[in-house]
């Protein structure tokens, strides 16, 4: 077995990132379900997929997509019952995927019945539910963060005259966790959940869970001490789940969410994402390596997860203004693009539906160290639709077939949730599952395989990584290590064939194997070993002494 | 950098320009020049008439041959086999030469075909003796579709042999390999057998390639490496064995190399065969094992004589070894004249198993242990001549049952002896 | 007179004690020295002895044949005679040291002989051992390779392997120690010579006919049919 069985399971985790309103429908009323999800799990364990992360299903107003929760222990109408989630659930572990979901616990919908009833009068018992004040000037050093559409972290309540505290959309009020209820309430939530049988919680906004005078309410000590509590808890009662943070932050300041390993088990390498990216963009790996240099050690039962797109925009927070100007300028010229900071584009249009550099961008995924998670579609190279507002233009109906409503559903078109890409370049007829699935060298296909490698070799998962630094700067190479494997990845960033003079003569006396064909290489010498790549290609090889 | 691996870069490099075969046949060789041509040619018109569309590779392992072993191998196997056989070759013909060493080491050369085929990622492999001069291109179906086919992972040979022919075969080495790892491999010590990539991997994987074991005895090794493991051993029909084909007719190298790999190898398996009993029957294919009942002159007084003349001058040497009954009833039939001589079969058992537990404890150096078995064995071989003078292919065939069930019966025996007891 | 006889006398006894208080102390030294030996060799014998027991040293002598000898010589075993000899070494070092303390010239250069003599022994002594283990697996070897070959007489071979052998060793060894060097060399030349030159006259004289068919089977290829008829192949 390449992978070690007494390893974490998220350290050898691929993650689908989904949402089940864009999946498929069973119903034919043009949402997702959860009984259509259930539906494609064998699609899902075919591409190779262990583990499910599903975006908020609970039931919502959806003006946030469902990151305004109205109440946390039951499934959105549209999506099914609590009965269809429990049946899918056991599907997925039935094929050996886990499922991930959701947990916001940093503020809930102003629908929510806690808000109703904290916003009635002052004297109510959940009052001290949410942050109330009764001028806007309280925590001035906040940064807003939904910067297109918000002017202030504070909005004006009619009912209870008073202003209330939101980090996000204004209809999203945070909840207050210096109430003890609060806290204990959120944990039941979790547990709720956890007893239904979820494998973990992807904790949305986490950073901001506590806020304080004098600072800017991000990464405080009292917001550490609720997520190690609530990892105690954890621990204690459902030993193995998981907890993932998603908290957009410069690596030094996503150290502390680790904590020491008594805080999260995962947390998204935000930074990192954008340098990839980056990284293809200048045919220069410096964005990538220093990143990945100033990124610190994390405890041994820790890891990140890597991901190149997701449901929100590139978000480009976490770059300077230079490297700001530069990703906008070459992925996002048309300003309707930008949103927020970021770029709302999927993976296949942001690198110009060119299939070598979608595939070099996913192999560098799998390859770097970390758990990969794949945004749903981008395994076909799906399009999106900048028109739709907000960050919608991501989250259009998964393109099954070329024929109705591209597979996703029966009912009209006019009914679906969100309108189908119908461009020539990558609506469904031209971009879908089926016709993927009869093309030998199809991107599904080449994901499947590429999944497949990965999967060989437990280094990726769990194996440090070393870089050399050849001279030929458009060339990133690595090897990772675990135990006595040892995988050499060499990445062509640049758009034009290079050759490339490694120095291995740490390595010397391996031969190198090929991971794809398999083939063999010749050996490791005294003299610098010389690959020649095309463009935008990668080389896996795996180091064997013989 | 070379010395740290046994393959040589020149080796690698020809494996790289080959990439990947679906059969790959190994050729050991040393000094054979005399009979290598022929069968090589045997063995490329094999593949082309039962294997046209598959990629396969020749590979020639040679251990510092002198006359020009290796230049003949590579011009069999791409030169003249096309017009030989006539039969069109749709792929280019491949062939790959290394020298492993300087001196023949049978061990290392199957170690470097094993590693071949890993590389080369061969679905099946098989090795040819390059001494087997009756080899027909039958022989390359029978044994590698089997392995090619994923139905067997190890392919031992059965031939049509003379009935005293092999009697060290007959009388040890199948019986006792049969009675401790309950499976009837009629040889165990074959000079030609296929294997599929999976077993090869494997085997090449462990580390049991220590100096004993590279310069003999890796055969048996393979043959106990699949029963240990979960592979499957299928036999296949070959076809007639000449008789005075091996070089070997020194029975101490012989012995050597066949009865004292299998002697160590029951130190490292015991947990393997100390559980089994009885012995199920290996699935053949082909027809079962014959005997041919032409003639053959064979010297039997000596054999009783060198078996007396031991008895005698290695008293010393045996009282280390054997049990005191045991010596004694030795030396009570040294002392019978020709006609009433008889090494019986139980006393035989007897004597294997004390040398085996012997070799296990090595009471005296190992490798004398062996020498003093020889005699013994000749005494052994005597007897069995003498029964089986007269006898048809069918009694012969029963008589090594009934020694083979000897040998299983008192299995027992041999556990009590092997840590403590005599 | 007799005042002059006392006072000579208590002269004389007060140098005696005189001398003797001075020995004295030295001697107190040399007590010291031993008894402190004796717990030092004690200990130094049960390192060796676990030493001895974990390398099976037994075994090996057992093989060496050495143990057979021993037990005709009616000594203990093996393990049992390193270990005392090392105790009776180390113990009478010890002593010996103290006693050079006492300062007697002509002593502490035969000390200092002595300790190095230690050395020359040993490596005598392990000669001796593995010149008898050597002795012993050659003459084995010999004797299974003559009865496998059907030579005649391989006992004979077998014993005289062993003799040479290890007449060769205890020249070896005693002129390591030092003990009559040039008569052992002497002797085991003469020996040696003695044996080799019967041998080669009675090769000569008697193998005559041997050596002829020796050579016409090498030279002519003769013989080999009938060699193959009388060996089958046990393969």
């Amino acid at each position: 077995m390449p992978i070690n069985q007494d390893e974490p399971w998220y350290k050898h985790a691929i993650i689908y990132q989904v949402h089940v309103r864009t999946f498929n429908d069973s119903n034919g009323d043009g949402i997702g379900d959860f009984r259509g999800l259930d539906e494609k799990l064998d699609y899902l364990s075919d591409l190779g997929i262990n583990t499910i992360w599903l975006m908020p299903f609970f039931p919502s107003p959806l003006r946030d997509d469902g990151y305004d929760i109205a109440d946390y222990y039951s499934v959105h109408s549209s999506y099914g019952t609590l009965e269809d989630f429990k049946k899918f659930l056991v599907s997925a572990h039935q094929r050996q995927i886990k499922v991930i979901i959701e947990m916001v616990l940093n503020h809930t919908s102003d629908q929510h019945p806690w808000f109703q009833e904290s916003r009635s009068s002052q004297d109510n018992p959940r009052r001290d539910w949410y942050v109330w004040r009764n001028t806007d000037t309280g925590y001035a050093e906040a940064r807003i963060i939904f910067l297109d559409s918000e002017m202030s972290n504070w909005a004006w309540d009619t009912v209870s005259k008073s202003y209330y505290w939101h980090r996000f959309f204004n209809h999203q009020p945070d909840l207050n966790y210096d109430n003890p209820a609060v806290r204990d309430e959120m944990w039941n939530v979790m547990k709720f959940w956890l007893e239904l049988g979820v494998d973990g919680f992807r904790l949305d906004a986490v950073p901001y869970l506590v806020e304080r005078e004098g600072t800017n309410c991000e990464n405080l000590p009292e917001t550490h001490a609720i997520i190690k509590e609530l990892r105690r808890k954890l621990d204690e009662q459902f030993p193995g789940r998981m907890l993932l943070a998603e908290a957009n932050q410069w690596p030094a300041d996503l150290r502390p969410y680790f904590g020491d390993g008594d805080e999260f088990h995962m947390a998204f390498h935000f930074p990192l994402m954008p340098r990839m990216f980056m990284g293809v963009k200048l045919e220069d790996r410096k964005p990538i390596t220093e990143i990945l240099r100033q990124t610190p050690e994390i405890p041994a039962s820790c890891q990140w997860c890597l991901f190149l797109r997701n449901h929100d925009e590139l978000t480009l927070e976490m770059v300077n203004d230079v490297e700001r100007a530069y990703m906008n300028d070459s992925y996002a010229q048309d300003k309707a693009m930008r949103l927020n900071l970021g770029i709302r584009r999927r993976l296949a249009p942001l690198l110009d539906n060119d299939r070598r550099r979608i595939e070099l961008m996913n192999g560098m995924l799998m390859s770097l160290p970390g758990t990969p998670s794949i945004y749903y579609g981008d395994e076909i190279g799906m399009g999106d639709n900048i028109n739709l507002g907000d960050r919608n233009g991501v989250r259009t109906p998964m393109q099954w077939s070329g024929g109705w409503n591209g597979g996703f559903s029966s009912a009209d078109p006019e009914k679906l949730y969100a309108p189908l890409i119908q461009d020539p370049v990558y609506g469904s007829p031209a971009v879908n599952v089926l016709s993927q699935k009869r093309t030998q060298h199809s991107l599904l296909n080449w994901m499947a395989r590429l999944i497949a490698v990965r999967k060989t070799a437990g280094a990726f998962g769990s194996g440090s990584i070393e870089f050399l630094y050849p001279g030929n700067q458009r060339i990133l190479t690595y090897v990772r290590e675990l135990g006595d494997q040892k995988i050499l990845v060499v990445n062509n960033l640049s758009n034009a064939a290079q050759a490339v003079e490694l120095d291995l003569r740490k390595y010397k006396g391996n031969i190198l194997i090929e991971m794809f064909g398999r083939n063999i290489f010749p050996r490791v010498g005294d003299l610098p070993y010389l690959l020649t790549l095309g463009p935008y290609q990668f080389y896996w090889f795996r180091l064997r002494r013989i | 950098m070379a010395q740290e691996s046994f393959l040589t870069d020149d080796f690698l490099g020809q494996l790289i320009s080959v990439g990947e075969v679906d059969i790959l046949v190994g050729v050991p060789t040393h000094n054979n020049a005399k009979t290598v041509g022929p069968i090589v040619e045997t063995i490329q018109a094999g593949i082309l008439k039962f294997f046209p569309r598959e990629r396969a590779a020749i590979i020639n392992a040679d251990g510092g041959s002198r006359d020009g072993t290796p230049q003949l191998v590579e011009s069999a196997a791409i030169g003249d086999a096309q017009s030989r056989s006539r039969q069109y070759a749709l792929r280019t013909l491949r062939s790959i030469t290394t020298e492993y060493a300087s001196s023949p080491a049978s061990g290392t050369a199957l170690r470097t075909i094993l590693a071949a085929a890993e590389l080369l990622r061969a679905k099946a492999c098989a090795v040819i003796s390059p001494e087997s001069t009756q080899i027909t291109t039958d022989w390359l179906a029978a044994l590698l579709r089997p392995a090619y086919a994923d139905t067997f992972d190890l392919v031992l040979p059965t031939y049509r042999r003379h009935k005293f022919d092999g009697v060290l075969l007959t009388n040890l080495l199948y019986p006792m390999t049969r009675a401790l790892y309950g499976l009837k491999i009629r040889e165990p010590y074959a000079l030609e057998y296929a294997f599929s990539g999976r077993l090869g991997s494997q085997f090449l994987a462990q580390n049991a390639w220590s100096e004993e074991t590279a310069r003999a005895g890796s055969e048996i090794q393979l043959t106990l490496a699949s029963v240990t493991g979960d592979f499957r051993i299928g036999q296949t029909f070959l076809g007639t064995k000449k008789h005075v084909e091996r070089r070997s007719a020194d029975l101490v190298l012989a012995m050597r190399q066949t009865v004292g790999a299998l002697f160590s190898s029951m130190g490292q398996n015991f947990s393997v065969w100390s559980g089994k009993t009885g012995s199920q029957p290996v699935p053949t294919t082909g027809t079962e094992q014959e005997f041919s009942l032409e003639p053959l002159r064979v010297n039997r007084k000596r054999l009783r004589e060198m078996f007396s003349a031991g008895v005698a001058e290695l008293a010393s040497v045996f009282q280390s070894i054997l049990s005191a009954p045991t010596l004694a009833e030795l030396q009570r039939i040294a002392g019978l004249d020709e006609a009433s001589f008889c090494y019986s079969g139980e006393l035989w058992v007897k004597t294997v198993y004390e040398f085996a537990a012997a070799y296990h404890k090595s009471v005296i150096s190992r490798d004398h242990i062996i020498q003093a078995l020889a005699p013994l064995f000749r005494g052994r071989a005597f007897t069995f001549l003498t029964e089986n003078r007269n006898g048809t292919a069918a009694s012969v065939e029963n008589n090594i049952e009934g020694l083979c069930v000897e040998f299983e019966r008192m299995k027992p025996y041999l556990l009590k002896i092997w840590n403590g007891g005599e | 007179m007799w005042e002059m006889i006392v006072s000579e006398l208590t002269q004389a006894m007060q140098e005696l004690a005189r001398g003797f208080a001075h020995i004295l102390p030295r001697i107190i030294v040399v007590v010291i020295m031993a008894l402190v030996g004796w717990v030092a060799a004690y200990l130094l014998k049960v390192i060796v002895r676990s030493i001895l027991r974990l390398i099976k040293f037994d075994k090996l002598s057992e093989n060496a044949g050495a143990s057979q000898l021993l037990t005709k010589a009616a000594l203990p075993s093996a393990t049992d005679l390193v270990c005392r000899f090392v105790f009776w070494v180390a113990w009478l070092g010890f002593i010996l040291l103290g006693v050079q303390a006492l300062g007697i010239v002509g002593l502490q250069e035969q000390i200092a002989k002595f300790f190095l003599f230690l050395p020359r022994l040993f490596a005598a002594l392990l000669i001796l051992f593995f010149g008898l283990l050597g002795a012993t697996f050659l003459s084995r070897a010999a004797l299974l390779a003559a009865v496998n070959a059907n030579f005649p007489s391989p006992r004979l071979l077998s014993v005289s392997v062993r003799t040479i052998i290890i007449i060769f060793v205890l020249s070896m060894a005693f002129e390591e120690v030092g003990v009559a060097e040039q008569t052992v060399v002497v002797a085991f030349g003469i020996a040696f010579g003695a044996i080799m030159l019967g041998l080669a006259i009675a090769f000569g004289t008697g193998g005559k006919e041997l050596a002829q068919q020796f050579l016409e089977r090498k030279v002519l290829h003769g013989r080999k049919d009938e060699a193959k008829e009388d060996e089958l192949s046990p393969l």
